[in-house]
């Protein structure tokens, strides 16, 4: 079954800043909701999101994870 | 209407008791069944929701058997001592669920019968089910998302998994209708009490709940006829849990470290 990777972001506390703190493979967004909330359970997060990795856009082409996973997705489809 | 567990008589204590140990039961196979699918889930993230709902489950046994005190019952031996042959737990998680469309018809159906009746439970006169309860079921919803979830691709699948599952509801379905729906002498005076919603209601609720899920396997909930095979004396169908489920239930390769 295929699946999509889902980024995930959280915050401890209010005010806080969002953290990437992982991410899950998911079949859609609800699953992708409930994986991150039992995955990374290790403390009780005032928010957490979930983002498709394929709607991440970096702003730049630099060393950034998100600009090399970027790279590494476009190689792969190429290689298809 | 608040129930003074003090005031009530013999049978009534009885039917109470009968309530609170086939919910119990019925949580504490659910967290089996759960649990045995830790490692064999379809994905690791997946693996890991599996081992929260068993770890729920269990967490919601351990409060519904202490509920026992309250009807002067001792939950210790109960939780300990009781051959598979007591158990109480709804029949559909008596064995180990044989494939993971199996699990998933549980997840979907065991676990929403089991909610059902807690629901009404929740709502009814029994002041330590109305207090304790609704964190349950608020830990329930994310079970019921995943279920759906789960229940859907594997209904749009077009390999063996949609037949598995097809299988897997026509085997616990009616068993789930009963016990959902149960309506013996002991379940009518828990409803005449007020501790649970009638038999018809409780139904109506579970029906409701997995109509659209059903139907996804052009299954019609509402022309599934409940099992007639019924224990009065445990609130269940026929049958029993499997042995080995029951002695990872009771702990008995941890007696020796129980802790009082």
């Amino acid at each position: 079954m295929k699946e999509t990777i889902y980024e995930v972001f959280a915050r401890n506390n209010r005010g806080d800043p969002l953290a990437h703190i992982g991410y899950v493979d998911a079949f859609d967004d609800e699953t992708a909701k409930i994986h991150a909330l039992t995955t990374y359970d290790e403390q009780s997060w005032f928010e957490m999101c979930v983002v498709p990795r394929a709607a991440i856009i970096p702003v730049d082409d630099g060393e950034g994870l998100f600009a090399q996973l970027r790279r590494a997705s476009v190689a792969r489809e190429a290689a298809r | 209407m608040t129930l003074d567990p003090k005031n009530l008589g013999p049978e009534d204590r009885t039917a109470l008791i009968r309530l609170v140990l086939t919910l119990a039961d019925s949580k504490r196979l659910m967290g089996i069944r759960y649990s045995d699918w830790l490692l064999g889930a379809p994905s690791v993230e997946t693996g890991i929701a599996t081992s929260s709902m068993a770890q729920d489950e269990w967490g919601h046994a351990r409060l519904l058997y202490a509920m026992l005190k309250e009807l002067d019952v001792d939950p210790e031996p109960i939780e300990h001592d009781r051959q598979a042959s007591e158990y109480a737990s709804v029949a559909a998680l008596d064995e180990e669920a044989p494939d993971w469309a199996a699990l998933v018809a549980m997840m979907a159906l065991a676990d929403a019968a089991i909610a059902t009746v807690l629901g009404s439970f929740a709502e009814g006169a029994f002041e330590t089910a109305r207090s304790r309860v609704p964190k349950m079921l608020a830990e329930e919803r994310f079970h019921a998302s995943l279920a759906a979830a789960w229940f859907r691709r594997l209904a749009a699948s077009e390999g063996e998994a949609r037949p598995l599952l097809e299988r897997a509801v026509e085997r616990m379905l009616p068993g789930l209708l009963a016990w959902a729906g149960a309506d013996d002498e002991s379940a009518r005076r828990l409803v005449d009490a007020g501790v649970i919603a009638s038999a018809d209601e409780r139904l109506t609720v579970f029906r409701d709940g997995v109509r659209d899920l059903l139907a996804e396997i052009d299954v019609d909930v509402d022309a599934v006829e409940p099992d007639a095979d019924w224990d009065v004396e445990r609130g269940r169908t026929g049958g029993q849990p499997a042995e080995e489920a029951v002695a990872r239930a009771r702990g008995d390769l941890n007696r020796a470290l129980f802790v009082e």
